[in-house]
């Protein structure tokens, strides 16, 4: 047993030693998934630091708004010198905190598509919602929101009060139906099989089998045959369009050291950053000619549709406020 | 030791009020007013409210004929066994167990087909479910161990004044049981109320949100401290109100003393003992269903090129946590116990009571609020990623506290029932009555142990708010794991995490019987 | 001397009063009806009763304001006098100052026949066999006022001579002063220098 004791006292102080090493250059505030072993961070590090000769240290929360809400708490406080991995909905309340510095990067590399022109906050990557179904079990996926939501196929979809997806459903929704979205969340309801907290709730059981459509992104498949080799996973494609989560980094105005801050936005967006993400983060570059496997040329391509940031930061209360009651049965 | 104890309380409660502190600090959050007469709050209280008292109603009503099962039939087979799968069953991750039962009722499940057309696990069922699931084991360990309670001698009395069965049921049984129903039902009655995971997984909508789910929302992803707050004050007063009202109704009888012979149990007809053993046949396939259904899952991956290292790391990380969390709540449980020890014996009924609900209030307090509260805090003084490891220990130890404390205090208080005027008549020293409070605690102290061991191990909350990425445990991994596609890695680092746990239980088990 | 003076003590609704007082070195008996206060006296001497009034003398020093841990005081309750959890041997250890007199003990557990017994734990004894062991801890322990509640209660007829007698030779052997609560008139003539009857 004391074996055993001293064992674990080793792996404690050991692991403490390494958390902490020396001073970091550049500290970016992340999320989870992205600095784990097999997302784009370790990979994004290595050749960051071999570009600019400095130590880069990744702090991660939770996830993309634990992000902003640790810019809240902490103020001009913050150790970072970059953000990176709030979506385009939080851009306004992430602005408001004043903690944002321009970015300063020429953005005529980006995709038009994105047609993007804020100047604070820089896009790495982005993705299209949408429901993917198993191809094996349905031969006819539906073609349009509105197919989906007047079909009686099971779904499976994230709660917008936790969970970015549940959000961009609710764009979605709003986009397509207008003041006419209470009656289809009711509609939709009926053929929920349930609203999970967050994306990989709903997707472990769409895997298992639990519905006919979940909702996850565009790129979802691209998962599926590229790691796993299987084809049959496919994202619908809606005729009405389809509503984008472009996730964007930007620069802090407490940073002690923006002119490498800037660097770093630059490298997101070089060929080299861009053909790392997509493959580890599974979702679309956002700069033309990047070498992608080819599984990500077998994706949908939307039309874009949904609202401006300004109002999604103005709106949100008031949808969320409509999905519950419209939904609750 | 009383002043140690009464530190050991002020550190605890010291943990609450900073959190709160954090909440109300930042940007001088007032209580948001409005929201109690907002329609949404209402239907909320009511759905926290509605669920929690079905839960713990059904739990006991299963768990009861379960424990008189396992107290009439002592030579039933594998009953150790099925002790120790209760005890799994109670501390099981909830994601591990959510997983096992979308498997086994889900849509495709393997039972779904025996359901019937209607049947939808996700709503009021799988919550009711899931946490009759985790409750249940539980109480059938309590109602059990006081069955184990009653004195050889009444048995004797009772046949010897030949009672009907009915009347030992009412006159023998229900009184022991009688006090510890009220307690039992306070505590499953929180847990539930407080539940978030189960709710958010299985609760099918908005329609299903409990208190918990509700304050998380808030500050997640409105960041709105009032309504937070507001919700928080609701649920710490309705759970801790009610949990003080259980305590003082139910903690009025003491446990008798120890009867070392049992051989007077009266035997049960035949028929009785069949309706026992279907019952406890009934009970082990309901436990084990769920685990098994997430075997499948192994067969699909490929075992040979699963990197097992990956999950070395993470499981010392789990272990050393869970480790040094138990340990000190062990200690300071016991330091806090001697003040309730004091009061007992003053029969100070006012401060027991008020000592007694400080003691556990980390159980019916928000957990959510506690630690984002104390996140709030902490993070504009301290330099969290590189101490935030030592605040995880802190705050699941925190958390684990009312669980000692539960599981302790009636030994303790039977020792000084039975053995307070001997001790102070035979001047023992404080050394001496430790030593002579040891053989008689260890067995109880050792099960605490385990238990609170097993539930620090399960935790992903606090980690995921204070661990940074140098610390990975287990059930945050497999989060990970599941949240990059991994679902296949998250299923085999699921069921390791369950077979640790099994593994513990069955260590300490051993270690109890040799007491 | 130990001066029992106008004593009160509120039971239930009704008031006890007690009034005594005992020569060191005596042996008292103290006799009387079911529920009539005689172990309520006892346990005021001993400290786990608290008086409403009146006082209490130890060689003319007050007792009443001593815990009871602090009274010169050796006392045998009617029931929960042994640990069931540790053996007999080590609970006949327990409430002594320094080291326990083993040897005196062991002379005590012949005297008595319990000396099979003393690895044992009281759980698996007899009533009378565990009266017979809490009886010699009482009586050995250097407290110079000793109380028994019913000490031979549960002995056979035999035994309970051998105990009494054992009893009375150690109490004036060590000079002990010894209040005992008795049902039993033979009690009283073969070990009683007085009774007293409440």
């Amino acid at each position: 047993m004391s074996r055993f004791f001293a064992l674990l006292l080793t792996s404690l102080l050991s692991a403490s030693v390494i958390a902490a090493d020396k001073q970091a250059d550049l500290t970016v505030y992340t999320y989870d998934s992205f600095v784990s072993e097999w997302g784009p961070g370790p990979k994004l590090e290595q050749a960051f630091e071999a570009r600019c000769q400095c130590n880069l240290e990744f702090i991660a929360a939770e996830d993309g708004v634990s992000i902003l809400n640790r810019l809240r708490i902490e103020k001009s406080k913050n150790k970072a010198d970059v953000i990176l991995g709030i979506d385009d909905a939080l851009i306004e309340e992430t602005r408001a905190t004043g903690l944002i510095a321009p970015h300063q990067q020429d953005l005529s590399g980006l995709k038009a598509e994105l047609k993007w022109t804020d100047s604070d906050f820089a896009p790495f990557d982005y993705g299209y919602f949408a429901f993917v179904y198993d191809s094996s079990k349905i031969s006819q996926p539906v073609s349009s929101l509105d197919q989906l939501v007047k079909s009686d196929a099971s779904v499976l979809y994230q709660d917008p009060r936790t969970s970015t997806p549940g959000q961009g459903l609710m764009m979605w929704m709003k986009a397509v139906y207008g003041d006419q979205s209470e009656q289809a969340w009711q509609q939709l309801a009926s053929h929920t099989v349930t609203v999970t907290k967050g994306w990989w709730e709903a997707y472990s059981m769409f895997l298992q089998g639990s519905a006919d459509y979940v909702l996850s992104y565009s790129t979802s498949p691209a998962y599926h045959i590229v790691a796993e080799g299987k084809q049959q996973y496919k994202a619908a494609l809606f005729s009405e369009g389809h509503v984008a989560q472009i996730e964007v980094a930007a620069v802090t105005r407490t940073s002690d050291n923006p002119a490498l801050a800037r660097d770093f936005l630059h490298f997101l967006t070089s060929s080299e950053a861009q053909t790392i993400i997509p493959v580890t983060n599974w979702m679309l570059p956002v700069t033309d000619n990047v070498e992608l496997p080819q599984a990500f040329d077998q994706l949908i391509a939307p039309k874009r549709i949904g609202f401006s940031n300004q109002e999604v930061a103005s709106q949100r209360k008031k949808w969320l406020r409509e999905w519950r009651n419209a939904a609750a049965r | 030791m009383l002043i140690a104890g009464y530190a050991a309380l002020l550190l605890s409660s010291l943990i609450t009020l900073l959190a709160f502190a954090g909440l109300i600090g930042f940007s001088d959050a007032a209580v948001d007013w409005a929201l109690l007469s907002d329609r949404y709050f209402h239907s909320v209280l009511l759905f926290s409210l509605k669920q929690a008292a079905l839960s713990t109603l059904l739990s006991l009503l299963l768990a009861w004929p379960l424990a008189r099962a396992l107290y009439y039939l002592p030579e039933l087979p594998a009953r150790r066994s099925f002790l120790s799968l209760c005890l799994l069953g109670f501390v099981m991750p909830t994601l591990v167990l959510i997983t096992g039962l979308v498997a086994l009722l889900g849509r495709n499940g393997y039972l779904t087909p025996l359901l019937g057309d209607n049947w939808n696990l996700y709503g009021l069922n799988g919550i009711l479910i899931a946490h009759i699931y985790l409750n249940l084991p539980y109480a059938v360990r309590v109602l059990l161990q006081q069955l184990q309670h009653i004195p050889d001698r009444s048995w004797v009395l009772a046949r010897q004044l030949k009672l009907s069965p009915w009347q030992r049921l009412r006159l023998v049984e229900w009184p022991v049981l009688k006090p510890s129903l009220l307690l039992l039902s306070g505590f499953i009655f929180v847990l539930c109320f407080n539940s978030f995971a189960v709710v958010l997984a299985l609760g099918g909508g908005p329609g299903a949100t409990t208190l918990e789910v509700a304050i998380y929302q808030a500050l997640k992803y409105d960041f709105n401290m009032a309504e937070a707050l507001t919700l928080a004050w609701t649920q710490l007063l309705i759970a801790g109100g009610l949990f003080l009202l259980l305590n003082r109704a139910g903690s009025s009888r003491w446990l008798t003393a120890d009867s070392m012979v049992r051989g007077n149990t009266p035997p049960t007809a035949v028929w009785m003992r069949q309706i026992h053993r279907a019952i406890y046949l009934i009970a082990w396939g309901c436990l084990l269903l769920p685990v098994l259904a997430l075997l499948p899952a192994l067969f699909q991956a490929d075992l040979l090129r699963f990197d097992w290292m990956a999950l070395l790391a993470p499981t010392l990380t789990s272990l050393s946590l869970a480790l040094a969390a138990a340990l000190a709540a062990m200690v300071l449980a016991y330091l806090m116990l001697f003040p309730i020890r004091h009061s007992h014996r003053q029969r100070k009924a006012r401060r027991r009571l008020l000592l007694e609900w400080l003691s556990t209030h980390a159980l019916v307090a928000p957990a959510m609020v506690i630690s984002v509260g104390l996140y709030i805090f902490l993070l504009q003084r301290i330099d969290l990623d590189r101490w935030g490891i030592a605040f995880v220990a802190l705050l699941n130890m925190a958390v684990i506290i009312p669980f000692a404390i539960q599981q302790l205090k009636p030994r303790l208080l039977q020792y000084d029932a039975q053995y307070q005027q001997l001790s102070q008549s035979l001047k023992l020293s404080r050394l001496q009555q430790l030593r002579i409070e040891w053989p008689f605690i260890r067995a109880a102290f050792t099960a605490t142990f385990a238990l609170i061991l097993l539930l620090a191990l399960g935790d992903v909350a606090i980690i995921s708010i204070f661990g940074g990425d140098d610390w990975q445990t287990l059930p945050l991994l497999i989060y990970s794991y599941a949240g990059s596609y991994r679902i296949t890695e998250a299923s085999i680092a699921s069921l390791l995490l369950l077979l640790i746990c099994a593994a513990l239980v069955g260590l300490l088990e051993r270690v109890k019987q040799d007491a | 001397m130990l001066e029992i003076d106008q004593l009160t003590v509120k039971r239930d609704q009704q008031t006890l009063r007690y009034q005594v007082q005992v020569e060191a070195g005596e042996i008292l008996a103290i006799q009387g009806c079911s529920g009539v206060g005689k172990s309520t006296l006892l346990g005021v001497i001993a400290g786990f009763v608290t008086p409403t009034g009146g006082s209490l003398r130890w060689q003319g020093q007050d007792l009443l304001t001593r815990p009871p841990e602090q009274r010169p005081v050796s006392m045998l309750f009617q029931d929960n006098n042994l640990f069931e959890h540790i053996s007999a041997l080590d609970n006949l250890k327990l409430g002594f100052d320094g080291p326990p007199p083993l040897r005196a003990i062991e002379d005590a557990a012949s005297s008595l026949g319990v000396s099979d017994l003393l690895h044992k734990k009281p759980a698996t004894l007899s009533g009378g066999q565990r009266q017979r062991i809490a009886i010699i801890r009482t009586l050995l322990r250097p407290e110079p006022i000793v109380l028994l509640d019913e000490p031979f209660a549960e002995l056979d007829q035999q035994t309970r001579g051998i105990a009494s007698d054992w009893v009375a030779a150690i109490a004036r052997q060590s000079d002990k002063t010894l209040l005992l609560v008795t049902h039993q008139q033979e009690d009283v003539t073969r070990l009683a220098d007085r009774a007293l009857v409440l």
